[in-house]
């Protein structure tokens, strides 16, 4: 048995209602072609890299299923491509059988544990800004000592010239 | 003076990478120049194996506009 997966991009400015619908019109269709879906799960909201009937943002969907009745998938290609909602799709072979995925559910302990981290982060880099500038501060220091020194020795050349004269 | 040249090595036989996934933009753009084009096996370094397996995700990743065909150059 071969297993694929088809990755397709939704309008992203529908509602997440009509996109869960979406999703179950394609998941209806597919199970026509008697293939069994593993996942099926929204990718997330993209930035298209070129824009696709004028639209720059999309929804991308990923599809992963062992396929089925294979001389049916020309009609769900065919479905999918007069669909208005699916700006556009695309279905590959995988090498291997694909893993459920499974969400990541964020407990509230962690959640905190995040933003604790992150105030740490915050406080930890402000004292190295704070640091930053104080070694700024010396750099410029030494700068304008070094050109002193620079001064001074100009001045004893110029000395030592005159004493030749 | 004599240049001296860096070694080359297959990123992926490097790291154990076997399949490339079309998805994984943030790994392919490293094999494409700033305008978008796919870099020469001679620049990257990539084995010949790995190349081909490239340029299909690369592709691949193009068709679903995850990738642009064609992007501005810097200069």
């Amino acid at each position: 048995m071969k297993f694929y997966e088809t990755l397709y991009i939704v309008d992203a400015n529908i509602e997440n209602k009509s996109l869960e619908k979406e999703m179950d019109d394609v998941g209806k269709e597919l199970a026509k072609t008697k293939s069994k879906i593993i996942n099926h799960r929204v990718w997330g909201k993209k930035r298209l890299a070129y824009a696709i009937q004028r639209q720059k943002y999309g929804s991308f969907i990923i599809l992963q299923y062992a396929g089925g009745d294979l001389g049916k998938m020309p009609d769900f290609d065919t479905w999918m491509k007069l669909n208005n909602s699916v700006l556009r799709h695309m279905t590959v072979a995988l090498s291997e059988e694909p893993a459920v995925h499974i969400e990541e559910e964020k407990s509230e302990q962690d959640n905190e544990k995040i933003q604790q981290q992150d105030t740490e982060n915050v406080e930890v880099e402000g004292d190295k800004k704070s640091d930053s500038a104080s070694e700024n501060e010396n750099e410029s220091k030494a700068d304008s000592d070094s050109i002193q020194v620079e001064s001074e020795v100009v001045k004893e050349e110029q000395e030592s010239v005159s004493e030749e004269d | 003076m004599a240049f001296q040249q860096r070694n080359k090595f297959c990123y992926f036989k490097e790291n154990g990478i076997n399949d490339i996934d079309y998805k994984d933009v943030k790994l392919l753009r490293r094999f494409v120049n700033d305008q978008g084009k796919i870099m020469p096996r001679r620049v990257t370094g990539t084995s010949a194996k790995m190349h081909r397996k490239l340029v299909r995700a690369i592709k691949r990743s193009r068709a679903i506009a995850l990738m642009p065909y064609v992007e501005k150059g810097t200069d």
